[in-house]
Formats: C-alpha cells, structure tokens, sequence
C-alpha cells in the first residue's frame, strides 16, 4: 500500500492529519464543538460563506478577482471590498465585481472592517509584507501573491503573524496544489530518474529600460505615496509602474524572484527538501548598462544543499532543455525530467503523467477539488481555513523559505560574494554587512 | 585613476560607461567624492551611474575581513554628506546604512532634523547596530517635530528599546479613493 505524503511531508493526509491532531488535543485545538467550527464574530464556520475582500486589482489581481466570482457564484464566499491605489483599476474591478462591493484606496479601511474574513493581496511585492502582516493582525486569512517577501527579516514577521493570530496565510505559487507539478512531484519522490543531485532552472533574460524616460508626476488618479508604501520616497518615474516594478531589485527583484519564487517552490517540493533551509549561495550576472531597471539582465545563482547534497541552478538563460519560455530540469542518476513552466500553467512532461507508483512508494497529497489550478489553489486556502488546520499547500512558512532562496540569489549577486546562509539562526555566517541587508528599514507608517 | 572613471562613466557609449561603474568596486574610497558629486548631475543616466558606481565601492569595501576599507570609504561618504544636495544626501544616506559604524552615527542623526531627508536619516541609523545608534535615536524623539516622533518610537521599538506613546499609525487608514460603489440593481 502506498503511503501518503502531505505538503510537509509528514506522511498525513490532511485530513488525518486533522484527526490526529484533534485527538492529542496539543496547541491546535479545533473539533466539530468547537467555536471556530461553529463560527464566531471573526472565525468561519465550517459551512459559512468567507467574506473576501481583494488588495491589489491589477494583473493577477484580476484573474484572483475572476476566481473569487466564481466562487461567490458557487456560493462559497462572498467578495465585500476591492483595493488598490490607482481609480483606475479600481474602477475597472468595481465593474468586474458588481453592485454591493465597496471600493477603497487604503488597505488599511479594509482591515477595519469586521465582517471580512479573508483578503487577497496582489500588490507589488514591496507591499506584501507589510499589508500580510497587518491582515493577520487584524485576524483575517491571506492569500498573498508569490513572492512572499522582499527580505528574509520580512518573511520572517509574516510567519510569526500567522502564527501568533491564528490565521491561514497561502503563498500564490500554484504548482504545489497543481496537476502538472503534481506528476512531477510524485515521479521524481519515487525515483523515476535515480537520485538527483542537480536541478537546473532556465529562464529568458530580464528586460532593459532602453529607453529611460524623466521623473514625472504620477497618472490621475494614482496615490504615488501609497504605491511607494514602504520604500524610500522618490519622484514618480513611468518606468515604475504599473507593471515595470518587477525589474527593480527593490521592488520586484526580477524573474528569479518572479517565475524563481514558482520554481523554486516547485522544487523545493518534489525534492521534499522543505527541511534544508540551510545552503551556500553564489551568483553573478550582467546589470543593464542604461536606464532605471537594475535587475541582472542574465544571471547564474548556484545553490549547495548538505545532507543531503544536491546543487540547485538558477541561470538566465541557462541550459533550455525544454520548449518552452522556463521550466527546469531534475538531473537523476538514471536520466532527467524535464518540466516546463513551474507545472501549473503547463502540464507535466508525459514520462511523469504515466508514471507508475512503484510497490511501497509514496503518494503525494493534493487539493483536487478543480481543474483550473488557480481556483484549485485558493480551494486549498479555504480547505486550510474551514477545517481549521490553518497550514494550506504553500503555507507562509513554505512562501517565506522560497523567498528566501531567491532574495539571497539577489543579495549574493549585489555583494559579489558567496554566502552561506544558516537557516536555523537565519543569518549569513561571518559577514555583517550581508546580515544588514536582510533586511530594510521601511518609510513611517507603512512598516511591519 | 579616479579622473580616467569619472570620465569614463560620463561615457555616451554605454558599453564605456557600464564597464566603468561596474568596476567602481576596485578604486575603493578615493573615488567616493568624485562619484557623490555626479549625485547631482542634470542628467538621470548619469546620477544612476554615479550611484550603481557607489554601491559597487560600498559592497566591495563591506566584504568580511575588510573593516579598513569599509571605515575609509565610511569616512568618504560622511564627507560627501556634508556637500550633496537632498537627492543626493538621500542616496548617501542609504550608502551609510549599510557600513556606517559609530563614527557615522553623529552626522546621519544630524540629519534628523533635515525635513527633507529625515526619513531616510532615520531608515540608516535603524538599520546602523549599536548603542550609539539607538541613543541619538532616543535623543532625536525628545526633540523632534511633533509629526515625526512617532516614526522615531518605530525605530526604536525595532531595536528593542520599551517607549511609551506614540501609538503606531500602521493601520490608520488615510488615503480616500474617487470611485464609488455600483448602484444595487
């Protein structure tokens, strides 16, 4: 018989899990009596609709937007509130979402409401931190869009604020409630090319601003301080927003913060290597020569696991196995598998499909409740939410160790230098400066 | 040298001036002046040049084992300090956070009082470690505007310092959008 293995590889279905925890009665405490089943003011109850409110409304924003429709139409929440700092996209969610969902430009009136249960953060990721840890303290469930943090000491307060308030926090990077990933996932656990030593990354190059523009004052209707938030004030620049904040290491941090934060999570899982939170990182890369994007425009991160050993690749463009724009490659003993893309918008290469479980090998769990793996992702969030566990797929902890991965992959190329990163203490060991920059102070009052 | 850089990085061919900033890291601190003066150059490319090159001397210079060339290139940026405009002193400030010791402490909370740069002189001497820091901290929030001692209890409580009042604006929401709601149908 197959084993069972659950997003933290405990070898627990959930829904075990929930049995075993339940009945040890330990720091967890949830049952059928109990009121966070039953649903009090700022709990939900098992069978009660979340009252969902959405930060952030502009790309992803809006495909989460979509999802949630669809399931205030199947009858499982119900979407009170859109956010963001720009009318208009503000504006334009208002149409999507319809009568009885109140707009609003600060975060912060929707925290103050009491009858919301859970947002949906998709801002820029300079603003995740910040608004994730001030909606676990106002005890609302997140979803928050991948990455999870621009700095470790970020991810970190994120954690702690799930925790200590009690709330479900699920990191937007889909692959580990995916089908594609899934395959892959359960295909390589089991062996299906030897024991891997090497998982390689390909991805395009970042862009360059070729064509840098003047500082300018900010569109109408856009609240510049609030898109800023956090980071150190400067004049509005075109080349910021709405979308270019990716390719600004404060910001966005480029794709292997992006696309890397879907990978690496994806990785990290199939090599059920949750556990190695410490490793060396090395990178180096090319910086644009013009303009006001700073992120490498190619780049090659090197990453060393101990115990076991295994080498992780980031590269840009690095070694394209695949057809696709990115995807990686798990290089085993026996051969390699390839899977494109992060496994969720893609499917999973057909060796992996067809895989057979081998006589006592491990099952992989996953949500399956739909087939579109962006409404099967925010299922698992709300499975995490109803049956009270508070842990879905890409729980925050997960998110933060992710990030992790990939705001080091930057810090390493901006220093010049290896680090080596101790993942129980978090700290890179014997170099001060690396340490200081793990974290950044934040401009009053948007801070953690 | 350090006249062979600037020019070089005043370059209208980007593939002279990129590999000029970009080996900025080797001329260490004597080249910290002539680069703070480009902070206030007329033009964007430039300033961004002039402060890639300044990041590139900093990291260098803030490698372990490599605390002389920190504390010299330290003592470059305090004194460009003095002369920068406010872009600039904002720019150089951020430089300090990141190998400013001691030393640096008096003149970042000097700035404290600079309404234009404040902000940013408090994010440095945050992320600056040592009791030094947290004292010029403490005494700023004693004498500071009213509107900004609340951002200076911040830092401190960061630090781990127990201050009382100043409640935290956090989540106090301020901002108030134009769009309406849709009308029930």
């Amino acid at each position: 018989m197959s084993r069972v293995v659950t997003a933290r590889g405990d070898g627990l279905t959930r829904r075990s899990f929930l049995k075993v925890t339940a009945l040890a009665g330990g720091a967890v405490s949830f049952g059928l009596a109990s009121p966070e089943v039953l649903g009090n003011p700022g709990r939900v109850g098992a069978n009660q609709r979340l009252v969902i409110a959405h930060i952030g409304v502009g790309g992803m924003g809006m495909t989460h937007l979509a999802n949630m429709m669809r399931f205030q139409q199947e009858g499982k929440v119900r979407v009170a509130a859109v956010c963001d700092v720009d009318d208009n996209r503000l504006e334009a969610a208002v149409e999507n979402a319809g009568a009885g969902v109140t707009p609003y430009r600060d975060y912060r009136y929707v925290l103050e409401r009491k009858d919301i249960d859970a947002v949906v953060i998709a801002t820029p990721d300079h603003w995740h931190a910040v608004q994730t840890v001030h909606a676990c303290q106002t005890g609302k469930h997140v979803y928050v869009e991948k990455p999870a943090s621009v700095t470790v000491r970020e991810g970190q307060a994120m954690v702690a604020a799930a925790r200590a308030n009690k709330v479900a926090v699920q990191v937007g990077a889909q692959a580990r409630t995916a089908k594609g990933a899934w395959h892959t996932c359960r295909a390589i656990r089991n062996g299906i090319v030897g024991k891997v030593r090497r998982v390689s990354c390909w991805h395009y190059a970042n862009p360059v601003d070729e064509k840098p523009v003047p500082d300018s004052p900010p569109p109408e209707g856009l609240d510049w301080d609030l898109w800023l938030g956090p980071l150190p004030w400067r004049p509005h620049n075109l080349r910021y927003q709405p979308a270019h904040f990716r390719w600004l290491m404060e910001s966005g941090g480029g794709q292997i913060r992006d696309r890397g934060a879907h990978q690496f999570s994806t990785i990290l899982w199939c090599m059920n290597a949750d556990h190695q939170t410490s490793f060396t990182v090395e990178a180096k890369g090319r910086p644009p020569a013009r303009g006001l994007w700073d992120c490498p425009v190619e780049m090659e991160v090197i990453y060393q696991f101990k115990d076991p050993d295994w080498t992780l690749e980031w590269g840009q463009p690095g070694n394209k196995v695949g057809q696709t724009e990115f995807g990686n490659v798990f290089w085993g003993d026996n051969g390699h598998l390839v899977l494109e893309w992060e496994g969720g918008y893609r499917p999973a290469n057909p060796e992996a499909i067809h895989f057979k479980l081998p006589p006592g090998g491990q099952e992989v769990y996953r949500t399956d409740e739909y087939e579109d793996f962006n409404m099967n992702h925010k299922a698992d969030w709300f499975k995490a939410i109803r049956e009270g566990h508070l842990r879905p797929a890409v729980d925050i902890e997960i998110g933060h160790r992710t990030a992790t991965l990939c705001n080091l992959g930057n810090l390493a190329y901006l220093l010049g230098r290896k680090l080596v990163w101790d993942g129980t203490r978090q700290e890179v060991v014997g170099d001060e400066q690396a340490n200081r920059l793990l974290s950044r102070p934040q401009r009053y009052p948007y801070v953690l | 040298m350090c006249s062979d850089l600037i020019a070089a990085i005043r370059s209208s061919d980007d593939a002279v001036s990129a590999a000029a900033w970009q080996s900025a890291g080797n001329h260490g601190s004597a080249a910290v002046g002539p680069l703070a003066e480009l902070l206030s150059d007329p033009q964007a490319e430039i300033v961004r040049r002039g402060k890639r090159a300044l990041y590139r001397i900093v990291r260098h210079a803030g490698r372990p084992g490599a605390r002389g060339e920190a504390q010299a290139v330290e003592r470059e940026l305090l004194a460009a300090l003095k002369h920068a405009g406010a872009g600039g002193r904002r720019e150089l400030l951020w430089l300090l956070s990141e190998i400013g010791g001691p030393s640096a402490v008096g003149p970042i909370a000097a700035l404290l009082a600079d309404e234009a740069v404040r902000e940013d002189a408090r994010c440095a001497l945050t992320r600056i470690p040592g009791r030094k820091a947290t004292a010029a901290l403490k005494a700023a929030l004693k004498r500071s505007p009213a509107d900004f001692r609340p951002a200076l209890a911040e830092s401190l409580r960061q630090r781990g310092v127990n201050v009382k009042g100043y409640p935290s604006r956090k989540l106090a929401p301020v901002a108030q959008t134009s769009v309406g709601p849709l009308p029930p149908r």
